[in-house]
């Protein structure tokens, strides 16, 4: 009865372990990520579930799903003016996202965030 | 008979309207046009006093919300140093638009007079309404300050990238304007503001 009771806790506190991990070190704020996105007029070539010019962002999420370095992929993309390839097969600089006050990167990476979130 | 003395008023009436036995016509006609012209010059030198930078940011409700957002934006600094000013979007060039827009603008002093934005929060809360205004202004004029500066016809295929590229030319060919695409440009878009296709 006892080893039952300390089983079950264990049990319990594994699967708040492993839920804690699980989940993003940073809780997103999708109406910040929305308002830089407009801001920013990303909107102009994606949305969230229509592809554009650009493809939409549950199409981004789910070519990024399960990468370790996803976060970090998307950070560069939109911030470095690295290429993009476009659907005609063309490409273009990406814009690169600014923020208020300039080069914040917590609103970068909760904008990343949430279009992986998609 | 009336023995009663003119008023004020009325004897300043008689007196504008009695012809000048003293003064020749050329004379009055020549003192007239020189005064026009320093009453004309003072009045739109005044006038363009209230179109610079410095003026709009001398109230706190300008120089705290949307001067610090604009500051960050391409209109204030930018690769080839030409700056546009609050009043080359918010105010017409040509004279007589920019009279109308001028007089309309007056009623900004009951607003400041009420304190209708004078903190942050009620700047923020009255944001949207503010913004509409304006975009529909722009809209009503065809963006006729963006065009003070930027034209279809000057944008070139080979400097421009290629989407904005084609997408300024279907929006020529559709009849768009601007600020059909462009808002929130050179301030924080209000946090009502939804894009149409998002």
């Amino acid at each position: 009865m006892k080893l039952t009771a300390c089983t079950a806790r264990a049990a319990t506190v594994a699967c708040a372990s492993l839920l804690l991990l699980s989940l993003p070190a940073r809780a997103v704020d999708a109406e910040a990520a929305k308002s830089l996105a407009r801001q920013n007029n990303c909107f102009k070539c994606h949305a969230v579930d229509k592809d554009k010019d650009g493809p939409s962002y549950k199409k981004v999420a789910e070519k990024f799903r399960g990468k370790a370095n996803a976060e970090a992929r998307l950070i560069e993309h939109i911030t470095s003016g690295e290429k993009a390839k476009f659907p005609d097969g063309h490409e273009e600089e990406h814009k690169i996202v600014k923020t208020s006050p300039p080069k914040d990167m917590d609103q970068i990476r909760n904008l990343v965030d949430w279009i992986l979130a998609q | 008979m009336n023995n009663e003395k003119p008023g004020a008023f009325r004897r300043l009436w008689n007196v504008l309207k009695r012809p000048s036995a003293k003064y020749s016509f050329i004379a009055i006609a020549g003192v007239s046009f020189v005064a026009g012209i320093i009453f004309w010059g003072g009045f739109n030198t005044g006038m363009e006093m209230t179109n610079s930078l410095e003026f709009c940011v001398t109230c706190h409700e300008m120089r705290d919300n949307v001067y610090q957002e604009y500051k960050e934006t391409i209109h204030y600094s930018n690769r080839s140093g030409v700056r546009a000013i609050c009043s080359d979007c918010h105010v017409p060039k040509d004279w007589l638009h920019k009279i109308i827009r001028k007089s309309k603008a007056s009623f900004e002093i009951w607003g400041k007079i009420t304190g209708s934005i004078d903190t942050r929060e009620k700047f923020e809360a009255r944001r949207m309404t503010l913004a509409t205004h304006e975009w529909e202004r722009m809209k009503a004029s065809n963006s006729r300050e963006c065009r003070n500066c930027h034209s279809f016809e000057a944008m070139s295929p080979e400097l421009q990238k290629q989407t904005p590229y084609r997408k300024h030319m279907k929006a020529r060919e559709e009849g768009k304007t601007c600020i059909d695409c462009h808002k929130g440009i050179a301030h924080h878009l209000p946090k009502e503001y939804v894009e149409p296709d998002e």
